[in-house]
């Protein structure tokens, strides 16, 4: 019986599902190290997932040694990514946490919403850290790349409040055809106090997670020939205790999806987003929110 | 060629098999049995000799069809989808590889390499499986050992006008004292048909090759080893009712079974078969350039079974039990392009690699209480198993749904015989299970053309239950018969379609989405009238009529239900000459159901005749016919039409039949 069932092979074959929801290009998630730093004998090692910076949402972790290679016992560190455009000059920065956060392995850990890659302009990061109650900066250049992770994509908008948001994708990596945990990242710049100091003035290029927000998700996939096509059962991103939006995505196959998506603030106005229509257009391409994050699996 | 390979193998099988030792003293033989258990059923109809599988099943009135096209009718046992009847083939379960039922079973045979069809209704089909509507079983061609005629052979070919339709069917026996053989080839290739209008039907066009071997090599006295496969090609067939043609449908059936004769014990016989049968299944929509969308969908459906069965007997009581195990693997993708061709193809799984278990035992039995009246019963238990490899996709819609899902099956059935003189009565009941197909069970977005929605498949549905009752009442003499049927079915959970107030059609044809759902229960009510009557020696004369009525539990009416349908034959033979006529019909469709996607179908009625000339040359007996279908080139559809496509207008065939 088993000699029979190999001597009938098939004459289409059939479809490898892993490869289909392209599983493989983003398979890899591990810290490696995408620059390091030195000043006064410690080198400072920047380490974010499969060693390099990309647009969109970047895990951060922090390495301090000695010129021995032993860790530095450093304390109070600091990250402020800064670029100063190719355009006009002008400096601005991007959601990130200034404050990292010390963990047992000896890392600091934070993150940064990088909002353009190195072609606009050059991304400067400064460091601060303290070790035995001396204080040390250090700054140096880093390439931020393109995201090829459509899943990670992000967006940046000023809300009807004129507040400037970002919104990053963090999950899913991998989206399955499937119900999928959705996180996100919603962030807002704050306004400045006073006068800059000197260069770099963390008050001047400073963000913080927005808290108590809803951001309500309709995913449509935008082919024509989808019609406007959607999925049951998701649910609206809220904020839980890791500070993040989290919320569920159905995605009913591979390919390109919208995420619509309309930002309600604490009292439930609209911060951004329209509502999309949910009728069944074949052949129109779908119509998007004013607040939209495409993705593609 | 990988046909060939199989065969080979199987052949090598049965060679290494001959174990048993030959009892020198026995006075039943194997030859004995089998010739008794050789009734000469013929593959044709009153008025038609070269029929195919379909057109043949349809002259009872048990089965109708939901058509699709000219090819690859999906039958319909009293009037119940094929998800309510099994259908086998000698006992073996095949399931077909199409979402879209473009490939029931029976369109994986052809009429020559078949020697019956053996239809049962309801809880008495359950000895081959689980099953509400009954069981189909479609008997292979099995030529007994040590025949006076060592070699058998006929070939039969013919010509239908209307589509183009040239078929040529040939088939070769042998019957040796140790061996025995069969062999069949066939191919049909028809064009579009044309209406009653005189319009032709697009992609109505088919063509179908098929061919199968079965050979027995007898081990012992009572003892006997056989191979049997079919192999099935169908390609470029069009289904003018759906959105999509085939591309290619390929199936290979194999199997090699074991029987033993027993003397003198209870047990009288034993046999034992594994098969083996895979299908593979293409669709095009590349034929369909208004099509908004290009994709293609694929199929796959596998199974490996094991049937073994015993014929018992003590006194007046005889029985027959039987053991099924089957695994199969339904497969079947989505992929959908989008208009920039650079651009990712979308994917999904319409079956997330489904697999379906099924182990039981059943027995029938029968016992004679007096010469007139007697008891038959049977009985079935049996465990059915699921799982969705993905599944994932089947969360999506049902957010708690298991991969994994096990069911018990219990069939049962008792019914009493009386046959007084002339006449004949019989009564029977029914408790029956089913479990969900993989479609109703796993399916996703299977885009049903019939209502525009795509069907979402719900892996915690309750296994259908029926109650049946049924009645019958007959009176045959030598010249006359009359026959009454009746069966009445209850079913519990009855499986539909409901509309979701969730998601949105994937499928740019569709209109919404639903999802299989149990309605509280469903009724369904057949009745048949067959009557014959030999008017002059040479002139007989018979009639059928049948009536059936489905509700759902709130009362209204159920989908594909046949209405008020007749149809009556005239024989007339002269020495070598024959000479048929019929007619049948449909009434009005006064019970449709626009509530599950139908409209009001009209009545017809169609009028055929046919003409044949039967003469010998030496050893070759020839049979030339001619005939008319739809002689009066009526315009019809009739209920169970897709999308009320028309059916063929007036078609005259020719055909020609040698039997060496
Ligand atoms: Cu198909």
């Amino acid at each position: 019986m088993a000699l029979c069932c190999t001597a009938v092979s098939c004459t289409i074959d059939k479809a490898d599902y892993e490869a289909e929801a392209g599983n493989s290009e983003t398979d890899r998630y591990e810290f490696e190290e995408a620059t390091t730093l030195h000043t006064q004998g410690y080198n400072i090692s920047i380490e974010v997932p499969n060693g390099e910076f990309r647009k969109g949402y970047n895990e951060i972790r922090v390495k301090i040694e000695d010129s021995k290679g032993k860790n530095a016992n450093a304390s109070t560190v600091t990250s402020l990514p800064i670029m100063s455009r190719y355009a006009d000059g002008s400096n601005l920065s991007c959601p990130h946490q200034y404050h990292l956060t010390h963990n047992d392995d000896g890392y600091f850990e934070g993150y940064a919403v990088f909002t353009e890659e190195s072609e606009k302009g050059d991304w400067q990061i400064y460091i601060g850290f303290t070790v035995n109650g001396v204080s040390y900066q250090t700054n140096g250049s880093i390439t931020v790349n393109e995201q090829t992770n459509k899943n990670l994509n992000m967006t940046s908008f000023t809300g009807n409040d004129g507040e400037a948001y970002t919104i990053a994708l963090i999950a899913p990596r991998k989206p399955e055809v499937a119900e999928n945990d959705i996180v996100a990242g919603i962030y807002k710049r704050n306004h400045p106090t006073g006068e800059p100091e000197t260069f770099p003035d963390s008050s001047h290029f400073s963000y913080s997670r927005v808290n108590g927000y809803t951001l309500q998700l309709d995913p449509r996939m935008p082919e024509p020939s989808m019609g406007n096509h959607s999925s049951p059962n998701n649910r609206d991103l809220t904020q839980q205790s890791d500070s993040l939006y989290h919320g569920v995505v159905n995605y009913t196959m591979t390919g390109n999806w919208t995420l619509n998506f309309i930002l309600l603030d604490q009292s439930g106005k609209i911060v951004k987003g329209t509502k999309v229509p949910s009728d069944f257009t074949p052949g129109v391409e779908g119509v998007k929110s004013e607040l939209f994050i495409d993705i593609l699996f | 060629m990988k046909f060939i390979i199989a065969i080979a193998i199987f052949g090598t099988m049965a060679a290494n098999a001959q174990t048993v030792p030959a009892e020198k003293d026995s006075v039943q033989t194997l030859e004995e049995v089998e010739v008794v258990g050789t009734a000469k059923k013929k593959i044709e109809t009153d008025l038609k000799m070269g029929v195919t599988v379909d057109e043949y099943l349809s002259s009872s009135t048990d089965i109708s069809f939901i058509k699709r096209g000219s090819f690859a009718w999906e039958p319909l046992l009293h009037n119940m989808s094929s998800e309510r009847a099994s259908v086998t083939i000698d006992g073996m379960h095949i399931f077909g590889a199409c979402t879209d039922k473009m490939d029931p079973v029976t369109s994986y045979v052809e009429s020559n390499n078949l020697s019956g069809i053996a239809i049962k209704s309801g809880q008495t089909g359950s000895l081959h499986g689980a099953t509400i509507a009954g069981n189909i079983d479609l008997n292979r061609k099995n030529t007994p050992f040590g025949l006076e005629k060592k070699w058998g052979a006929s070939y039969q070919s013919g010509f239908e006008f209307n589509n183009n339709q040239w078929f040529n069917l040939g088939n070769i026996s042998y019957s040796g004292k140790r061996l025995a053989a069969d062999a069949s080839v066939s191919y049909r290739k028809a064009g579009n048909y044309s209406d009653g209008n005189n319009d032709e039907v697009k992609h109505s066009q088919f063509s179908k090759f098929n061919t199968s071997l079965g050979m027995a090599y007898k081990t012992g006295e009572r003892s006997s080893v056989r191979a049997d496969a079919i192999f099935d090609v169908a390609k470029n067939v069009g289904f003018p009712a759906l959105p999509m043609d085939l591309w290619l449908s390929r199936a290979i059936i194999t199997s090699v079974s074991y029987r033993q004769l027993f003397e003198g014990k209870l047990a009288k016989n034993w046999e034992t078969k594994l098969y083996f049968n895979a299908i593979e299944h293409y669709m095009d929509d590349t034929t369909r350039p208004e099509n908004l969308v290009h994709m293609d969908m694929p199929g796959w459906s596998t199974t490996y079974g094991l049937l073994s069965k015993t014929s018992l007997q003590q006194g007046r009581f005889t029985s027959e039990i039987q053991l099924n195990a089957y695994e199969n693997l339904s497969i079947a993708e989505m992929h959908m392009y989008p208009q920039d061709r650079s651009k990712k193809t979308m994917f999904a799984y319409s079956w997330p690699e489904v697999t379906t278990r099924f182990a039981g035992v059943s027995a029938n039995g029968s016992w004679e209480i007096s010469e007139k009246s007697r008891l038959n019963f049977g009985g079935a238990v049996a465990l059915h198993y699921n799982r969705s490899k993905y599944a994932e996709f089947n969360r999506i819609f049902h957010p708690e749904a298991a991969a994994e899902k096990t069911r018990f099956l219990p069939n049962l059935h008792l019914g009493y015989l009386l046959e007084t003189g002339d006449f004949q009565f019989s009564i029977g009941s029914g408790y029956g299970h089913r479990a969900p197909s993989v479609s109703e069970g796993y399916g996703y977005y299977i885009y049903n053309s019939f209502d525009r929605y795509d069907y979402i498949g719900n892996p915690n549905l309750k296994n259908e239950i029926s109650y049946e009752i049924n009645a019958g009442a007959g009176f045959k003499n030598n010249k006359a018969s009359i026959e009454a049927k009746v069966n009445y079915f209850y079913i519990k959970n009855y499986i539909v379609g409901k509309i979701l107030n969730a998601g949105s059609p994937m499928n740019y044809q569709s209109v919404g989405v639903k999802g299989y759902t149990s309605l509280p229960h469903a009724t369904l009510f057949n009745l048949s009238l067959n009557a014959s009557y030999q008017v002059l020696s040479n002139l007989h004369w018979e009639a059928a009529l049948t009536y059936a009525r489905g509700r759902d539990a709130n009362d209204g009416n159920l989908p594909f239900i046949r209405p008020l349908s007749y149809q009556t034959t005239l024989h007339f033979k002269v020495d070598q000459f024959g000479l048929q006529t019929s007619f049948n019909g449909d009434a009005t469709q006064r019970d449709y159901s626009p509530f599950y996607g139908e409209d009001q179908t009209p009545a017809y009625a169609i009028w055929n005749v046919s003409a044949d000339y039967t003469f010998a040359m030496g050893d070759c007996v020839t049979v030339v016919q001619v005939g008319a279908e739809n002689l009066f080139d009526q315009y019809y559809s009739t209920y169970a039409d897709w999308g009320n496509i028309p059916r063929m207008g007036r078609n005259i065939f020719t055909s020609l039949k040698f039997n060496f």
